[in-house]
């Protein structure tokens, strides 16, 4: 595999948009099941009521990668996620999702020879203001015996 | 003690030690929020069966984790941003302590840095990152 | 004099702690070590300098590579533009004889790091591939080691007779100086580090609870 080919073809291109909308009771949901008692992800009453701050890793893009990217044999892991908030992420308000390829490389690990392939998903409300970036860190483990 | 001020936050203070729920019905209620519902999340057996040690919290969720600890701590606080690497399966039902400790303070920009951590009870680190919290004084 | 030997800075990949942050924490927590080197994986950093960090804090900062091979990770102390003309650091299925080889030519020292873990440890590699020649020093105390993998490691430097150094393999600021090796002699560069493990008077420490 030649990875500084498919940096060259694939890399910092927007290959999936995608609408999210987002309930208050997911939310509740989400803050409760993670620990936070802070009301204003509790409370869907709090005047400033907001998803948690990592959230926005929680959407999913439609694609999973770019079209014609080359399948890479194993076993396909989370192997990190980065959240940036620059403005709360609210209930009732549609978002939109768009999805680059922002970094592609190897190494070895406990379990082997890895690939990790790094989505950045640039998040956007209505008006076009960024509120959240999330990058996942997707880790490919080659199958014990290749 | 709860942190109001960024005053009040002392260079290599370690955040109160959070135990996080990490019973199968309190991941499936995350997986259903999150719209992250696979059953390698959700159901051992079916984990197992792709060949992994059992139902894993999902990343985010290990994330979340943090995040309610800093928020615990200093409730008020905004987190500008929060970046983990995920060295280790987290196994659902099994025991985790999360933890915190300030790396940074950055009083003029309001910003305080943590390293934040996810150990099993053997003591191995099975997730690590970092956050950057704004954490203002009330006067600011 | 006691340095960390294995660190992670945010030049790699899976590191998450500046510079700065490293000798902030030293200083202010006293962790007992007077420096650390950065080897950052599959690459060396060839352009940041830290000497005034070094000077404002007191402290000792050098940079290495941790590098991929069959038999598992490998620091590289020692590195000089003619080592880095030699072979590819980025290559993750790097022939260890060769990077042995390289630094023999080169005035550089290769070290196995955590050797008792597996698949990228060198104790998981010996049976298939033998005992590698040239190799004189591993890792016997890692920061990151799992339950075992340390001992893993001192029992197999015992056997092949190899001496042992201890590092941290800190990616995280409060990770750093959790292991760290103890010399007799005050180093202050990259070739006095070289000179120092040449001289195999050394000793792993580890600080982990």
């Amino acid at each position: 595999m030649d990875i500084e080919a498919l940096k060259e073809e694939f890399l910092n291109k927007d290959f999936d948009e995608q609408s999210f909308d987002v309930d208050a009771d997911d939310i509740v949901n989400f803050a409760l099941a993670c620990g936070e008692i802070a009301p204003r992800y509790t409370d869907p009453s709090h005047p400033d009521f907001q998803a948690p701050p990592t959230f926005a890793s929680s959407f999913h893009a439609g694609r999973r990668m770019p079209e014609g990217f080359p399948k890479i044999p194993g076993l396909g892991m989370d192997g990190g996620k980065a959240s940036s908030l620059k403005h709360p992420i609210r209930p009732g308000v549609r978002l939109v999702g768009r999805t680059h390829l922002h970094d592609i490389y190897t190494k070895t690990g406990r379990s082997g020879p890895m690939t990790f392939l790094v989505m950045r998903m640039e998040i956007y409300d209505p008006d076009g203001v960024q509120l959240a970036t999330a990058d996942t860190s997707v880790v490919i483990r080659e199958r014990p015996g290749k | 003690m709860t942190i109001n001020r960024i005053s009040d936050v002392e260079f290599g203070e370690e955040l109160p030690v959070f135990t996080p729920d990490t019973s199968l019905d309190n991941v499936r209620r995350f997986a259903t929020a999150a719209g992250w519902a696979g059953p390698r999340f959700t159901d051992h057996e079916a984990a197992r069966a792709e060949g992994l040690p059992g139902a894993l919290v999902p990343g985010i969720m290990s994330q979340g984790f943090l995040a309610a600890m800093i928020h615990r701590w200093a409730p008020e606080a905004q987190i500008k941003n929060v970046d983990t690497v995920f060295r280790a399966p987290v196994i659902v039902d099994q025991p985790y302590t999360i933890s915190g400790v300030v790396t940074d303070i950055d009083e003029e920009a309001g910003n305080v840095e943590i390293d934040l951590t996810v150990n099993n009870e053997a003591g191995e680190t099975r997730v690590f990152g970092t956050a950057t919290v704004r954490i203002s004084n009330p006067s600011s | 004099m006691i340095l960390d030997l294995h660190t992670h800075s945010i030049k790699s990949d899976d590191g998450r702690a500046k510079v700065q942050n490293y000798c902030q924490w030293i200083r202010a927590r006293e962790i007992p070590i007077d420096g650390f080197v950065l080897t950052e994986h599959r690459q060396y950093d060839a352009t940041s300098d830290y000497s005034s960090l070094a000077s404002e804090f007191g402290l000792c900062i050098l940079k290495g590579s941790e590098v991929e091979t069959e038999y598992g990770h490998v620091l590289v102390f020692g590195v000089t533009d003619a080592l880095l003309a030699t072979f590819d650091f980025s290559d993750i299925r790097l022939p260890l004889q060769r990077v042995v080889e390289a630094c023999a030519a080169h005035g550089a020292i290769p070290v196995p790091c955590h050797p008792g873990r597996k698949r990228v440890g060198m104790q998981a590699h010996v049976g298939e591939f033998g005992v590698p020649e040239g190799v004189r020093i591993v890792e016997i105390y890692n920061g990151g080691s799992r339950a075992r993998e340390d001992e893993i490691a001192q029992t197999m430097a015992d056997d092949l007779g190899y001496l042992g150094i201890g590092g941290s393999d800190a990616h995280i600021v409060s990770h750093i100086g959790r292991c760290a090796t103890r010399f007799p002699a005050t180093i202050s560069n990259t070739p006095e580090l070289v000179e120092a493990l040449r001289a195999e008077d050394f000793e792993a420490l580890t600080f982990k609870t």
